[in-house]
């Protein structure tokens, strides 16, 4: 049996006992052996009706946005490139608005993107900073960012228009 | 038919114009692309680390880790006033970690430390109630979202050193938060 195949099976069957003996936890099995063929995974951001996440295989990591009502991933376009390491995502309730921590020709920068206009905005740290984890609230109004600064990390709030 | 501007018309389209890419123009100097600036509210204990920044799902309350006594310790605060929120059952067991808040924040999801482990609980702001989110031996929380409305919590898991998201189901187990106006269905409590 292949490995993956195994790790579903596993899955599977302590999924079964979790739920059983945690007794308050129901798995979204399906989701769940989707997510775990598909390699390792990191970073969840549950808002609405969707899941984003990052995703592993074959040593490189991309974002994915998963709508819940049908368990699949739905395109992405102009976020992932080759050359990006993203480190934190997350996403509003109507997954349109998505912002990005990710890693690009030695620099850390901040992303948003707007699904519907598969459009990327770099967004400055101001005064200068290194961000590294990234939260929107769910009305898509507002972001929280971690980042680092002058040896601290500190929180910046940015409301968005 | 085409209508053609008359002269003075085309002049005060002409001013109109100029007035509103010169405010354009102050406007994006001052906010790139409408960006509002805000410093997190102040803890009052001066200038202190603070990380794992979360917002409600209307973006009211701010959850951070902040060092308290050497320990990192979860703390709720009003975004606009600053004001700090009590948590009943979160003074202890700490490292605290990965907080999430529920659409109004009747919720706070977060990964504590239960003796030798890493647990993922929720605190029931409302009632008081904390729910430990019980995991198969062998699996570790590392990161956790809740959705804001409590009906979901996606945890990254760590099992035999491969990180994996797993989302489960919390409807059985917690009343919905949703926003305002938002429908209610199975008989939850609407907030």
């Amino acid at each position: 049996m292949k490995p993956r195949a195994l790790l579903a099976v596993a899955l599977g069957l302590s999924s079964l006992l979790g739920g059983c003996l945690g007794g308050n936890l129901r798995p979204l099995q399906g989701l769940n052996l989707q997510l775990a063929r598909g390699g390792t995974s990191h970073s969840p951001a549950l808002s609405g009706n969707w899941l984003a996440l990052i995703t592993g295989h074959q040593g490189r990591d991309q974002v994915q946005l998963v709508n819940l009502s049908s368990s699949a991933p739905v395109p992405l376009l102009g976020l992932n490139r080759p050359d990006a390491q993203p480190l934190s995502i997350t996403v509003d309730q109507r997954g349109e608005r998505l912002a990005l921590v990710r890693q690009r020709e030695g620099r850390t920068e901040l992303v948003l993107y707007r699904r519907s206009l598969q459009s990327l905005q770099a967004i400055p740290i101001e005064p200068a900073g290194v961000p590294r984890l990234v939260q929107l609230s769910a009305d898509g109004r507002v972001l929280a960012v971690e980042v680092s600064r002058g040896g601290q990390w500190q929180v910046d709030l940015l409301t968005l228009p | 038919m085409s209508v053609q501007p008359h002269s003075s018309c085309r002049c005060r389209w002409a001013g109109i114009a100029t007035l509103l890419s010169a405010s354009l123009l102050l406007w994006g100097c001052t906010t790139p692309w409408g960006l509002r600036r805000q410093p997190a509210a102040p803890l009052g204990i001066g200038q202190e680390s603070r990380q794992d920044p979360a917002l409600s799902g209307d973006g009211r309350l701010l959850a951070s880790v902040v060092e308290r006594g050497g320990r990192s310790t979860v703390m709720l605060q009003e975004r606009s006033s600053g004001k700090v929120l009590p948590l009943r059952h979160l003074r202890r067991q700490q490292p605290h970690s990965s907080p999430s808040l529920s659409w109004n924040g009747r919720y706070l999801a977060l990964v504590v430390q239960q003796g030798p482990r890493r647990q993922a609980v929720i605190e029931d702001r409302a009632n008081g109630q904390l729910h430990p989110l019980l995991l198969p031996a062998g699996r570790e929380p590392q990161r956790l979202s809740l959705a804001p409305d409590a009906r979901r919590v996606a945890l990254e898991v760590l099992d035999n050193g491969q990180a994996r998201v797993e989302v489960f189901d919390l409807s059985g187990l917690l009343e919905p938060d949703q926003a305002p106006g938002q429908p209610v269905s199975g008989g939850g409590l609407s907030r």
